[in-house]
């Protein structure tokens, strides 16, 4: 009688492409700097700077985008300050893009959505500040922090 | 009959599919705000005369002028907590031809913040309000013709310069 030893492999191969989907997001802002020069307040309530433009890319995440705006404070001279909640801005094409104030706490929302923003989408923003008697006289400066993120 | 029955299952994972499929640190870009406010100073008065009618001297030896009190409005941008101060200067005595009241016969009360009296002069400022800081201030002054009878009759004249001003 023949032997027949019978062999039976079976084998699972799963593959799986290394990260195929990572999120990959892109965030660039025109210019390195926001400038207010302040005039008469009588004649110049607020103070609009130059237009920036600021331009977002979401890649490959199906869920919700946020792009947030916060000053690291209040804008600063020496001993003198101008609160962050003093500079507003304008900004288009709504959605996603949106207004809002500064705040030196909580980063505000500048533009949202959800999905793919691709290709990507600019948006023009122009920064106000309300002016004042108030202010000290002097040159004052704060970084300003721009965060792109996906949860 | 022997019958070997070998079974072998092997499952290769390969790749990272347990592992967070991919989630970005949030992308970030930081720009300088900056903000240039300049030093400026502004003064607005309401009159920009005053008239002192004629009167007994006996019953009104204190003549206010017509126009009512003048309202001052001062507004200043300056360094820090320095000093800004409101000053009037009369550029000579009253003067009617030859004839002369001294400018010092011009006395003034005042109202509102950082505002005071004083008596006018053609020699030396004399100061109406100081104030500390930036900002914008406002009140009253209400001039008075000290009145005589040792005045010679006439319509007598003289320009009052007021100076704000901050370091």
């Amino acid at each position: 009688m023949t032997r027949a030893p019978l062999l039976i492999l079976t084998t699972a191969l799963l593959l799986q492409p290394a990260c195929a989907w990572a999120q990959r997001l892109t965030l660039t802002v025109s210019q390195s700097n926001i400038a207010f020069v302040a005039d008469d307040p009588d004649s110049t309530p607020t103070i609009a700077s130059a237009p920036i433009v600021v331009t977002v890319r979401v890649q490959q995440s199906p869920g919700p985008w946020h792009l947030s705006v916060q000053a690291n404070g209040d804008l600063l001279s020496g001993a003198s300050s101008i609160d962050a909640t003093q500079v507003t801005w304008t900004a288009s094409p709504a959605p996603p893009f949106q207004n809002g104030t500064l705040n030196k706490v909580v980063g505000q929302t500048m533009a949202s959505g959800t999905g793919n923003v691709n290709p990507a989408v600019s948006g023009s923003v122009v920064f106000r500040l309300a002016n004042s008697w108030t202010y000290s006289a002097g040159f004052y400066s704060q970084t300003v922090v721009f965060t792109l993120s996906a949860p | 009959m022997r019958i070997r029955l070998a079974t072998v299952f092997g499952a290769l994972l390969i790749g990272g599919m347990a592992a967070a499929a991919g989630a970005q640190a949030p992308s970030t870009a930081s720009t300088t705000m900056t903000a240039t406010v300049t030093a400026m100073a502004k003064l607005t008065l309401s009159a920009a005369a005053q008239t002192f009618p004629d009167a007994n001297p006996d019953v009104v030896p204190q003549v206010t002028a017509v126009q009512g009190p003048i309202v001052i409005t001062a507004k200043a941008r300056t360094t820090g907590a320095s000093q800004v101060v409101l000053t009037v200067l009369a550029d000579d005595d009253l003067r009617s031809g030859l004839q002369v009241i001294p400018a010092s016969a011009i006395t003034w009360t005042a109202t509102g913040a950082g505002l005071g009296g004083g008596t006018l002069s053609k020699l030396a400022p004399v100061t109406v309000g100081t104030w500390t800081g930036s900002g914008a201030w406002s009140g009253t002054q209400t001039l008075a013709f000290r009145n005589s009878w040792t005045y010679s009759t006439g319509t007598y004249t003289c320009v009052l310069v007021y100076t704000l001003s901050g370091p």
